[in-house]
């Protein structure tokens, strides 16, 4: 199949090389996370990396404020617009009144068919970015926007030409969204990571024609200059004392290190850090267990910025130390990550059952309290299968 | 009892039982000249007076028109803002090129794009939860944004808008000019938000509001903002 670079990191592994020539692939975003970015940069790097011409459909943003994100990223727009091997469709400028420098100009969207068709024939093995599917869809409505689609996409077809279809996805129905999906070759969804705000951004492959798609969730984030970078998330594995928090690490991690010093402690302690990474049901992540003491509390704030879920690590028979665990998720600002208390040790005899634990921490309500013995890996899968449901949970 | 959020109109505040009910968003609507973006400087001066943080989207003016409108009552935002507990989102420079050198409290965007609002609105959110859950956040004005977008296209986004703040823990207020668009829009602008005031030149009018329904008032403009009478 002659395939087709996107130049998103880890999506062309995962779409098997690329994209195949004349198909369509639909970027489907979240409210809220910057999705024509993915589309620049396709066409940005095949432009620059494999002389490919192309054109950018635009009604969000005037070419100008494209320029701008362009440089912004570090990627070049003006050479190409100067050669003609990228032209712009404009499809705003004239709303917004401001003179437009596209090649074609849309001065009402439902002319838009037959100006879109003829630019597809312009770039005969080309690269189309169409942004923003939204504006479309509650302009010229739902049925027109799909109409114009399925033309399209034939013509692409037919020309050997890459669609790459922007969205963002207010509040449509369900069935709106399936009928877009069922008209592409490739839907990939961009959703974020919260609680409360959002503070983590992933892409996955929802539905490919050409290869099984792995469903496999990265990571990513916009980096100026850059664009779209994969970004290794990090869990955080914290807790009071002495409460079995590098057992737990190596518990979860294939391989751990625990930076450890015991000179001057009458017990063997962490007083550096335990790291560790996980490949877990197609998620990989580093992990970091913090030390326990009061003296390292000034690690725990920088380690819980980049943080994407924390552990917070008991010792379930000593309900002494629940207060210093509570202030130890304040201190980390857990409250805005997704959070999920091991309750460790809890095959001892004088172990406290969740329940008692929730007591008497005074806890708000859905933090999954999870039993486990991490000495011999007894509920160490349900704790990670804990914190990666509410992490997903979209 | 629900917590108040003051106003900072003095009079009106003690007539709605203190303030806006916490954790919720206010429409406030009407004609033209009734004094809407002023509520909204008075409602960002009473943040400042409270020292609470506040997020304030504006399609109009930017900052620094925005501080010598509020400098015209005496109001100063300037050091304020230079606290980092004003967030600026200037829609209004975005699209006509002015350039200016963006930071985490001052970002630019452009009206027809609102993803781009979207999400420098949630990368506020960001900053802000993670000093406070309880802040104020200001959308001045929602006609702009109607006009240079598909109304119902806009309706989706005040939804998203407006579930981001509550979420957050924001009480916000967000404008309106009343027959912008048509009264079918106009009644689902209303669904979104929890509390609807009017303004005409003459009345405050609260429309609705958790406990004090059609409760109004006279009012006039002077060098101190909103004056009940």
């Amino acid at each position: 199949m002659d395939m087709k670079k996107t130049y998103i990191p880890r999506l062309d592994d995962i779409l098997g090389g690329g994209v195949p020539k004349g198909t369509s692939i639909l970027f489907q975003a979240m409210p809220g996370i910057i999705s024509d970015v993915f589309g620049y940069q396709i066409i940005s790097q095949r432009l620059h990396l494999d002389n490919d011409i192309g054109f950018i459909y635009t009604n969000t943003r005037t070419p100008a404020e494209i320029e701008r994100v362009f440089d912004k990223y570090g990627w070049d727009l003006k050479t190409h617009l100067e050669s003609g091997t990228l032209f712009f469709v404009d499809s705003i400028s004239e709303m917004m009144g401001v003179p437009s420098i596209g090649k074609f100009i849309i001065n009402d969207l439902a002319n838009s068919k037959n100006i879109l068709l003829n630019a597809i024939e312009d770039i005969p093995g080309g690269t189309a970015v169409i942004e923003n599917v939204a504006t479309l869809f509650d302009s010229i409505g739902i049925d027109r926007t799909l109409e114009l689609i399925e033309i399209s996409n034939a013509a692409a077809r037919k020309n050997d030409v890459n669609m790459v279809y922007i969205f963002t996805r207010w509040d449509y129905e369900d069935q709106m969204v399936e009928s877009l999906k069922a008209r592409v070759d490739c839907d990939i969804e961009l959703f974020g990571i919260e609680e409360k705000v959002m503070y983590r951004q992933v892409f996955m492959v929802a539905k490919s024609n050409w290869t099984t798609a792995s469903k496999c969730k990265i990571f990513f984030e916009l980096t100026e200059p850059g664009g779209v970078k994969v970004f290794i998330p990090k869990l955080l594995v914290t807790g009071p004392y002495n409460a079995g928090k590098t057992t737990f690490v190596h518990a979860i991690a294939e391989k751990a290190v625990s930076v450890e010093r015991q000179a001057f402690e009458l017990f063997p302690t962490t007083v550096g850090l335990d790291i560790g990474h996980v490949d877990y049901k197609g998620f990989s992540a580093d992990i970091f267990g913090t030390p326990g003491q009061e003296r390292f509390d000034l690690l725990l704030e920088p380690l819980a910025r980049e943080s994407i879920g924390t552990f917070i690590v008991i010792d379930s028979t000593k309900p002494g130390t629940f207060t210093r665990a509570k202030e130890m998720i304040n201190m980390c600002r857990a409250e805005a990550i997704p959070k999920v208390i091991v309750a460790n040790k809890y095959d001892l005899p004088n172990a406290l059952t969740p329940d008692k634990i929730k007591k008497r921490m005074a806890l708000w309500e859905d933090v999954p309290i999870i039993p486990v013995c991490a000495l011999n890996n007894k509920g160490v899968h349900q704790a990670l299968d804990a914190l990666f449901d509410l992490i997903y949970r979209v | 009892m629900i917590p108040k959020i003051k106003t900072g109109i003095a009079g009106f505040d003690e007539l709605i039982g203190g303030g806006l009910p916490e954790n919720t968003i206010s429409l406030v609507y009407g004609p033209p000249k009734t004094g809407k973006s002023i509520f909204c400087y008075q409602f960002l001066q009473q943040s400042v007076a409270d020292d609470e943080f506040c997020l304030y989207l504006m399609t109009d003016y930017n900052l620094p028109q925005l501080e010598e409108k509020m400098m015209s009552f005496n109001w100063l935002i300037h050091e304020y803002f230079q606290k980092e507990m004003l967030y600026i989102l200037d829609i209004a420079s975005g699209s006509i090129g002015a350039t200016q050198k963006e930071t985490h409290t001052l970002k630019t965007s452009s009206p027809q794009n609102p993803t781009e609002i979207i999400s420098a609105v949630i990368d506020d959110l960001q900053y802000i939860y993670q000093k406070t859950h309880h802040f104020r956040s200001v959308l001045d004005s929602t006609t702009a944004l109607f006009s240079f977008n598909s109304p119902i296209l806009m309706i989706r986004v005040l939804k998203s808008y407006a579930m981001r703040m509550k979420v957050a823990g924001g009480t916000g207020i967000i404008t309106y000019t009343e027959g912008v668009v048509d009264s079918q829009i106009e009644t689902m602008l209303k669904t979104i938000v929890d509390n609807i005031i009017h303004l005409d030149g003459e009345t405050i009018d609260v429309e609705a509001m958790a406990g004090c329904n059609d409760v109004s008032a006279n009012y006039k403009i002077t060098d101190e903002g909103f004056t009940i009478i």
